[in-house]
């Protein structure tokens, strides 16, 4: 029996879960969201933040499992990639545990997490992988001991061009309202506008063109569930044409949709159209785990720690730009490590 | 009136060809084998994403079409060994071209091994002359490459060519030439490769080495790497 608590502070969300390698598996799952009042996610606003609703998270994650520290096996924290200043927070809290009640430490890479989670919950042991957020549009899918990157976004990741947009026309923030983007809730009944540039350049997609030409219709006039419509259609049609090139480029025959933009109802729609088209097998992840969470981090802590991956508390230093191809994940086939 | 007539017979058209044999069914286009004003040719019909809303579909559709039209058109301005281009309609997504008959490159290290790396070596050049044009393939596989009746090596597939000066880009090439060799002729993918080189460097001279640099850092990155057997270490 293998009990982690992991901790994730790399963006808005600060959660902190404690998974366990027998069912339910998912022992508690805490978090907290910070919400601008206007404008994006600033680390100078969200790090305090994190710091002040920290020492709650880790006391109702336990009070909730019914367990105490003693209880945990190790700590498992999100070291990167990231904003610095929130992960930093989740850094000094995960060390400060670590050494005080000496815990052993396992550093997670935030972007495997999201896959590893979405693995745990499809049983699809051999994807090829969207991996769509605020800060990472990726198409990954496992050779040789890593994490390969087939395609990426060339400049901005898409969920950042979904909040920019919606933040610059001023039907955002919240962004998310009633579990929709607002560009979705304003994209209803929207009807297609030809000419917006659509780029994906061999593997890769890129968004920056898409953002100025969408601002532009809008300060010519043009109706905003028109232009909300139009840009999610491209935006979402690239990165499926990316991920339909990766599948026949890797030959896998799973796909999975992971990140905070997997939420959209849209984009598993067009992702299940193109899966039948080419006999591939996908299942959507709930709703619930596509954004971050602590519980990826404590799932994927969980593996690495029965492979033996820790770290000492004093060489943990966050990693900001921590690519996914940069880890090794040996316990790839050997997935999920669970008790029966 | 006259675009209605022009989309009758383009219907027409689309009704007689979709009769033809059927070569090859990608992602990106359907491949049919017929005759156009009495020429064995092509008819390559890109194929149309379902999952995209349809405006946005036939857009690319058109768009793309008239970018591989351009490209060989270039490329054989150029003069690059390339199919003649016989007819373009980019609305309903058809190039009809010159069908060259032949031996893939792929097939051909079958049948002789040592005309083949010397054909390696003419595939380098072709594809340095291609980057000297300012114009990328995007998936110069040994199988694009077709030792043609009249034993010249002509390159074929345009369709994720792009006119470009990006290092990136063309690097992209080499690298995609050289696990397309390492991949499917082991045995002799290092003579292969060297031949490529050899050849992309007589075109590009002092300009190929940075390409070249950049296509080893793509490998090294672990991008486009295939879960396939690989000879990296007999290459490097």
């Amino acid at each position: 029996m293998t009990i982690i608590l992991g901790i994730e502070s790399t963006a808005h969300t600060f959660g902190v879960a404690i998974v366990g390698d027998y069912k339910p598996y998912i022992l508690s799952d805490v978090r907290r969201v910070y919400t601008p009042r206007e404008g994006g996610i600033l680390p100078r606003e969200v790090a305090p933040f994190f710091s002040k609703v920290a020492s709650e998270c880790i006391r109702e994650a336990l009070a909730k499992a019914g367990l105490t520290v003693r209880d945990i096996d190790a700590i498992a924290i999100a070291l990167g990639p990231g904003m610095g200043p929130q992960l930093r927070v989740g850094a000094s809290v995960a060390r400060a545990l670590s050494s005080y009640y000496s815990k052993p430490l396992v550093p997670v890479n935030h972007a495997v997490a999201h896959i590893e989670i979405a693995r745990f919950l499809t049983s699809l042991k051999d994807p090829i992988v969207l991996y769509v957020a605020g800060g990472n549009t990726t198409v990954v899918s496992y050779s040789e001991g890593k994490y390969r990157v087939f395609g990426e976004t060339l400049d901005m990741p898409l969920g950042n061009l979904l909040d920019t947009f919606a933040r610059e026309v001023k039907i955002a923030p919240p962004y998310i309202v009633g579990g929709r983007h607002a560009i979705d809730n304003c994209a209803e009944g929207g009807d297609f506008i030809e000419g917006l540039p659509y780029i994906v350049k061999g593997q890769d997609s890129s968004f920056s063109g898409l953002l100025t030409a969408a601002l532009r219709l809008y300060k010519s006039g043009y109706k905003l569930k028109d232009i909300c419509f139009t840009l999610r259609e491209i935006a979402y049609s690239s990165v499926v044409e990316v991920l339909e090139r990766g599948l026949a480029h890797t030959g896998k025959k799973q796909i999975l949709l992971t990140g905070g933009v997997a939420a959209s109802d849209l984009l598993n729609e067009k992702i299940a159209v193109m899966a039948s088209l080419h006999g591939a097998e996908f299942k959507p992840i709930p709703k619930a785990y596509t954004g971050d969470n602590g519980v990826m981090i404590a799932l994927t802590g969980l593996v690495a720690y029965k492979w033996g991956i820790t770290i000492e508390p004093s060489k943990a230093f966050i990693r900001q730009r921590w690519r996914i191809d940069q880890v090794d994940i040996p316990w790839y086939y050997d997935f999920p490590p669970v008790e029966v | 009136m006259s675009s209605i007539i022009a989309e009758d017979w383009l219907r027409i058209f689309s009704e007689w060809t979709s009769k033809l044999a059927l070569v090859k069914r990608g992602a990106e286009s359907e491949i049919r084998l017929g005759y156009f004003m009495g020429i064995p040719a092509i008819f390559k019909y890109r194929v149309r994403k379902p999952y995209m809303h349809p405006k946005l579909a036939q857009a690319l559709v058109y768009m793309r079409t008239r970018r591989e039209a351009k490209v060989i058109a270039y490329a054989l301005s150029r003069g690059i060994q390339a199919p003649r281009l016989l007819a373009v309609f980019p609305s309903i997504g058809l190039i009809v071209m010159e069908y060259i008959e032949g031996v893939t490159l792929k097939d051909y290290t079958n049948i002789d091994q040592v005309k083949a790396v010397e054909y390696s070596r003419v595939a380098g050049r072709i594809i340095g002359m291609l980057h000297k044009a300012g114009v990328s393939h995007g998936d110069p596989t040994t199988s694009n490459f077709i030792v043609s009746k009249s034993g010249e090596l002509k390159l074929i597939d345009y369709g994720l060519a792009d006119f470009t000066e990006d290092v990136e880009d063309l690097a992209v090439d080499i690298h995609l030439y050289r696990r397309a060799v390492e991949s499917t002729h082991a045995g002799i993918a290092y003579n292969m490769y060297e031949a490529f080189i050899g050849g992309y460097k007589s075109i590009l001279g002092e300009r190929a080495e940075k390409i070249i640099e950049r296509a080893k850092e793509i490998r090294l990155r672990g991008r486009y790497v295939e879960e396939r057997r690989t000879v990296w270490g007999a290459l490097r």
